[in-house]
């Protein structure tokens, strides 16, 4: 064995490791995600929340998984088996992927590709096929239902996310988040956030469209569709489109922190734990997520196209418009 | 106002006041009540299980089976069953309630001249099977003495179901069969 070879062990073992990692700690965030929206909606509904298993109820989100582990596997005798079959995991490998451009710290990325905004981008967009399958292959006129809405809407609003973005993209002069983290340090309170308020509103708006959450869930809208576009999934495939849904939204989220929060940068360096901002600003904006759930009734369709098409579209293009003007007279 | 309804819509603030509601329940106490873990107490007069109220003397119901009880009830879930006993006295020989079919009004407890049937504070009766709902006159009578007892009993009857008198007995002029001796004397 020579050098070269003995290196690349290393970076492998290196590798493995940030992934086993990054992934667990996604893991145990999509489990506690659900737990805390369920605790903090029920606050916010004067309830309690789960409370039964475990103290407090906080071994809930284990017991929901073993649950969904143990349970049949259904498949809907005329489903369309392998698209069937395919969809979730696409959905969940879409997740899944994009965390591997996400710099949790300074140098803690798994991929520090120059083009990490647009994969991710490229990767949500991705996620809209698993759901779309699975709307079809399902063959139930619900799912069906559930899918399409769901497609318009991801493509819809992915416009508007992908043009808020642009205004960072234009402030940084990069596509490779670690570079955009860094871009910001030397403007106000290590953010894009004063300097791209607009964008960033944009950005949250369309987040939570991208990501099919309430206000903006109608491919699972519970008063219609049943439960949209899984309606037919049962068991484990329930829970892989169930563990990519929570997944999309702390990305959304980590998106978010990166292009507009100042990532892993605070007001004061924390010793010994480079990634304690991030996760304080990840939580906060996960908060944001159930707090919006709580308060807002969901959209009707021709409101949700509108908002996206007519208002959020335009609005973005006049804020790249000014962002590029600003940039050069700077 | 166009001007001011614009502000509202860019600033989103009917969307911020919502939030803000919701941020404020949010710190709020939760009014649930854990309930196998935290039993509510039945509020005074609550009308739950039925029993039947047993005699300090005798040790037997007070039921003296003359079926007024079964006659006002709407439901009609109340079966009395009355015998000549050896010494040629009325006794009640099956005193049985369908638990299942009764709609709890309480009118038989206020047609009941002796006061001796009697709906508990106790609630808590779900069971697998419909047979553990028929109540038999030994059910009654020990639902009575577990739920109810003589000093709650009198309590509830004071303040809820409203009695006729406050002795609940026979009056002393009523005409009581007293048994064969008698009849020999009035031949």
């Amino acid at each position: 064995m020579g050098e070269g070879s003995y290196n690349a062990l290393i970076y492998l073992a290196l590798m493995v490791l940030k992934i086993v990692v990054i992934f667990g700690v996604v893991m145990l965030h999509v489990a506690y995600a659900s737990y805390f929206e369920r605790k903090i909606i029920g606050r916010m509904q004067v309830r309690l929340g789960p409370m039964v298993v475990g103290p407090y109820g906080l071994l809930q989100p284990i017991a929901d998984g073993l649950k969904l582990f143990f349970k049949e596997d259904i498949i809907p005798a005329d489903a369309d088996k392998p698209v069937f079959y395919i969809a979730p995991i696409i959905s969940l490998f879409a997740a899944l992927s994009s965390l591997a451009v996400i710099p949790l710290f300074n140098g803690f990325v798994i991929a520090n590709i120059n083009v990490g905004l647009l994969f991710i981008l490229a990767m949500s967009s991705l996620s809209s096929y698993g759901i779309i399958m699975a709307g079809w292959a399902s063959n139930s006129k619900y799912s069906f239902l559930g899918g399409l809405r769901s497609s318009a809407q991801v493509i819809s609003y992915e416009i508007a996310l992908g043009l808020s973005l642009v205004g960072v993209m234009i402030l940084a002069g990069s596509l490779n988040l670690t570079d955009i983290v860094k871009a910001q340090e030397k403007y106000p309170f290590g953010m894009f956030l004063i300097p791209q308020i607009i964008g960033c509103s944009i950005f949250v708006i369309s987040g939570i469209a991208e990501t099919n959450r309430a206000p903006f869930d109608l491919p699972e809208a519970e008063s219609e569709l049943v439960a949209g576009y899984f309606v037919e999934y049962s068991g484990m495939r329930f829970a892989l489109f169930f563990i990519a849904e929570y997944m999309a939204m702390i990305i959304i989220a980590a998106v978010g922190i990166v292009c507009f929060l100042g990532g892993w940068n605070g007001p004061f360096v924390i010793p010994y734990m480079p990634f304690a901002w991030f996760f304080v600003k990840l939580w906060v904006l996960l908060f944001i997520y159930y707090w919006v759930r709580a308060t807002l009734p969901r959209y009707r369709y021709d409101h949700l196209m509108n908002l996206g098409w007519k208002v959020l579209i335009p609005l973005s293009l006049a804020h790249i418009v000014i962002t590029a003007i600003v940039k050069v007279l700077i | 106002m166009k001007f001011k309804q614009l502000v509202k819509t860019v600033f989103l603030t009917e969307i911020l006041q919502g939030m803000a509601l919701t941020l404020k329940t949010f710190f709020t106490h939760p009014v649930t009540r854990q309930y196998p873990k935290e039993k509510r107490p039945a509020m005074p007069g609550f009308r739950g299980l039925h029993g039947l109220v047993r005699d300090q003397q005798t040790g037997d119901a007070r039921c003296v089976g003359c079926g007024l009880c079964a006659a006002i009830c709407p439901s009609r879930c109340i079966h009395i069953y009355t015998a000549d006993s050896l010494d040629h006295k009325k006794i009640v020989e099956r005193y049985e309630i369908e638990v299942l079919r009764c709609v709890f009004c309480g009118l038989c407890v206020e047609a009941c001249p002796y006061a001796a049937v009697v709906l508990t504070e106790h609630y808590e009766y779900s069971d697998y099977s419909r047979e553990p709902f028929y109540m038999t006159k030994d059910k009654l009578l020990a639902n009575w003495d577990k739920y109810m007892g003589w000093e709650k009993n009198m309590e509830y009857f004071k303040k809820f179901w409203h009695p006729r008198t406050d002795d609940l007995g026979s009056p002393k002029n009523q005409a009581v069969f007293k048994g064969s001796a008698s009849r020999e004397g009035m031949h």
